[in-house]
């Protein structure tokens, strides 16, 4: 169990997965954050500032000298300090979209920092926000330059299918656990959310799901190998078949969804003891 | 487990990279997306808009020096000559 659920999850819904739990996203969730208490990872962004305390720059630094202590000791506190996030496949994201009020198409903080990607209209905008925080845009006229589109629930389910289609991640971003303020659409390397949750295991938990191929069904056709932004999924040349790393699947469902012959199942991590409590 | 290795240091001319944000020449022919823009953090300022055009804005910063590779693709394609890097 991931330590959202624990806190946050309620057996009577979604088999117990806290972002399933309709009571996270109760609109008086957002007011929760009691007055003056600032919250942790409310005011991450480029727009509001810079972090306190260490940064991943500090982490390279202290590999670079080989202090594994020290390493291990910024790790924590930026883990700590984070807002927290989530991968959830893409049916699961369908079941969300469902429970979210407002919703919120806009342009992507991640791709503009790292890739100078300026998402200025609605055709291109990869992120979405979601709960009450989104009726506040206005405050951040250099964060929401090309404005906000609201959807509806069925406009936001057929843009979220056109995302895992174009081969995007899925995942949620807490701006506040249980408040789940955006709903990202991530690769790997100009996302901030996947690239430390791949390269330090900072950050980004992995998704209740891990991905599995049924041999009988697999062809070999390589499509889902394209799909897989972790490494974990290959095409195994001896056997001519997909086979996955579940230790290193984050289980996004992006090679089951690609897969043209429904030949890779997402089961749920707690299936298979040894995964149970892989996050990072 | 951490192994030592020494990483490549990237220096970036900041009085020559006044508009990154428009030139994104580095930022988008790294193949490990090494660089970072930001805007710049006044703190008064955080809630205006602010146009990228002005001098200053925005920032480059190297945010992953650790994946340097050292191919220098970054140093042939900047118009003016702002990036070094020190093996």
């Amino acid at each position: 169990m991931c330590y959202f659920c624990k806190e946050y999850g309620d057996p009577e819904f979604g088999d117990g997965i806290w972002y399933l739990n309709p009571t996270n996203h109760a609109r008086n969730m957002y007011k929760l954050r009691l007055p003056g208490e600032r919250f942790k990872g409310a005011e991450v962004g480029l727009e509001t500032g810079v972090h306190e305390g260490p940064t991943i720059e500090d982490l390279i630094n202290a590999t670079e000298k080989g202090d594994y202590e020290e390493y291990a000791s910024i790790k924590q506190t930026i883990q700590e300090r984070g807002q927290g996030s989530q991968v959830i496949p893409l049916e699961d994201a369908d079941k969300v979209l469902e429970l979210c009020s407002p919703i919120g198409l806009m342009a992507c903080i991640c791709r503009k920092g790292w890739r100078a990607i300026d998402e200025r209209n609605e055709e291109e905008y990869t992120c979405m926000g979601m709960g009450a925080g989104m009726l506040k845009w206005e405050r951040w006229p250099e964060r929401y330059k090309g404005g906000v589109k609201f959807v509806n629930i069925d406009e936001a389910k057929e843009w979220n299918h056109l995302m895992d289609k174009r081969g995007f991640v899925h995942i949620l971003m807490l701006f506040g656990a249980p408040f789940i303020g955006g709903f990202c659409q991530c690769d790997y390397p100009d996302c901030g959310a996947l690239r430390n949750a791949v390269d330090f295991g900072l950050g980004t938990l992995k998704s209740h799901y891990v991905a599995e191929v049924d041999y009988d069904i697999c062809n070999g056709c390589g499509i889902c190998a394209q799909r897989c932004q972790f490494g974990a999924l290959k095409f195994e040349v001896t056997s001519e078949k997909a086979n996955i790393d579940q230790f290193k699947c984050y289980g996004c469902g992006l090679c089951e969804t690609g897969c043209p012959r429904e030949a890779i199942k997402l089961v749920r991590r707690e299936t298979r003891p040894a995964l149970a409590e892989v996050w990072t | 487990m951490i192994t030592a290795r020494k990483f490549p240091t990237i220096t970036i001319d900041q009085e020559k990279c006044t508009v990154p944000f428009l030139c994104k020449k580095c930022l988008q022919i790294c193949p490990e997306a090494i660089f970072h823009v930001v805007r710049v953090m006044a703190k008064e300022k955080r809630l205006e808009e602010m146009d990228p055009r002005i001098d200053g804005t925005y920032v480059l910063s190297v945010n992953r020096r650790d994946k340097c590779t050292v191919c220098n693709k970054c140093i042939e394609v900047c118009p003016i000559d702002a990036i070094k890097i020190e093996v």
